[in-house]
């Protein structure tokens, strides 16, 4: 636990200090991608988002105030420019959609993977597409919990509902994959992959 | 592996190897700050901005110089109105404007063309000549540009959403980098956003959510989505999306 010396640190940073806020980005920054990368789908947008996030950590780090935990507010923060990506891209029109769906890719991080060997690449895209299958909200949760182990009591507070919500929403996000990956495997594994809803894929 | 059922730890397992770090430009913290050196000051803009209305609606504003002195008490009140409500967009508290546009003095063409472009969401931006296509007459694009280019309420009505069919920026009676911010700060502005205490979601500038303390702020994708989590939209600004 570090959480005494993140709030020294955010203290820094609403002070103006740059380097604390490196720092800030250096201990986050990873964490912050790959919650953005696997809600938004491409490498382009996640960055670009976290960009933004951070941008906004900064120039708002003075009303940051400590009874949050720096991860609980940092992830906050984070989850609101992503959700919002979000909703912009369901407003697009669908030719625009389809267009960045075929950009999406997730060649880089099979890549990227010490550990690729053994997990089969065909299992991270079952688990793709049944997280696509999963409702935004949840989503969402699952993704904070496997980022960052967050608790049930701050997943609550960075979505802003309460903790029963936070678990009935977990309890059904992983219900809904456990049944996607367990009928899933009995499908005739497709060359391609055919969405019904061009967007689901890239969520 | 079972074939019938998966166990959750393996799930589990699964989700813990999707969701592993990957790590971020070295540099990442140095390229924010870098993007941060912006001196744009909304307050500075607004306050030296002329706006005039009308009773029925704002008329006119304008980046310098002097208003006329309003008509009425009600026109008085609306360019008080659209003054707070350019603050608030420029800001970044605020995804629409509420304060009505008074059209009636224009010829009918750029009226329509206006009204139109009025329409255009939040976030998204059209071209020149969807919006000859629209009003039926797609040959008459450069009259467009014209009636865009006069646009006696920019900002309000959103004329930095028209951009040329290339893609790119066309022209900006503000100059082109105000178009370029204008339409950055659209793409870093929420339009949804709830709030965690009352449990209510609202379009991003209604009233009822300026009473809304900053860490109580949750954004949204959809109404939807805030519903399948407890919250209810707002009676005042009537999300809908």
């Amino acid at each position: 636990m570090m959480t005494m010396s993140e709030r020294a640190l955010m203290k820094r940073v609403a002070a103006g200090d740059t380097e604390a806020f490196t720092e800030l980005v250096d201990h986050y920054g990873a964490r912050l991608l790959t919650l953005a990368w696997r809600l938004l789908g491409n490498r382009a947008d996640a960055e670009d988002a976290v960009q933004r996030a951070l941008m906004r950590c900064y120039s708002s780090a003075k009303s940051y105030r400590p009874e949050w935990a720096v991860s609980t507010w940092l992830y906050r923060i984070a989850t609101n420019v992503c959700v919002d990506e979000l909703r912009r891209r369901a407003s697009r029109s669908a030719l625009h959609r389809a267009a960045e769906d075929t950009a999406d890719d997730d060649r880089g991080t099979l890549q990227s993977d010490g550990n690729g060997g053994e997990r089969a690449p065909w299992r991270r895209l079952d688990l793709r597409r049944a997280l696509a299958r999963v409702p935004r909200e949840a989503r969402i949760l699952l993704a904070l919990r496997y980022v960052d182990g967050l608790s049930y009591g701050e997943l609550a507070r960075v979505r802003g509902i309460t903790i029963n919500t936070v678990k009935s929403q977990l309890a059904r996000g992983k219900s809904i994959l456990r049944a996607e990956l367990t009928g899933g495997r009995r499908r005739p594994a497709r060359t391609e992959p055919t969405r019904r809803m061009p967007t689901q894929g890239a969520e | 592996m079972t074939e019938t059922a998966m166990r959750h730890d393996e799930i589990d397992e699964m989700l813990v190897a999707y969701f592993k770090p990957v790590p971020t430009a070295a540099d990442l913290g140095r390229r924010v700050l870098a993007g941060l050196r912006d001196e744009w000051d909304p307050e500075r803009f607004v306050a030296r901005v002329a706006i005039e209305a009308s009773a029925r609606g704002v008329t006119l504003v304008r980046p310098g110089g002097r208003a006329r002195p309003a008509v009425s008490r009600a026109a008085k009140r609306l360019a008080g109105l659209a003054r707070q409500e350019l603050f608030d967009y420029l800001e970044g508290r605020r995804s629409f404007f509420s304060v009505p546009v008074d059209f009636s003095r224009l010829a009918p063409f750029q009226r329509e063309v206006l009204a139109l472009t009025h329409r255009i969401p939040f976030g998204e931006t059209r071209s020149y000549s969807w919006i000859a296509r629209t009003i039926g007459r797609p040959e008459a694009r450069r009259a467009v540009g014209t009636a865009l280019g006069r646009n006696p309420v920019p900002i309000i009505v959103p004329c930095h959403r028209v951009l040329r069919s290339d893609g790119a920026l066309g022209g900006y009676a503000f100059g082109l980098p105000m178009k370029t911010r204008l339409l950055g700060l659209e793409q870093a502005t929420p339009v949804l956003e709830g709030c965690s205490t009352t449990g209510v979601v609202c379009r991003v500038g209604c009233r009822a959510g300026r009473r809304m303390r900053d860490d109580s702020r949750v954004v949204f994708a959809s109404v939807a989505d805030a519903r399948s989590v407890g919250y209810r939209p707002c009676m005042i600004c009537r999300p809908r999306s």
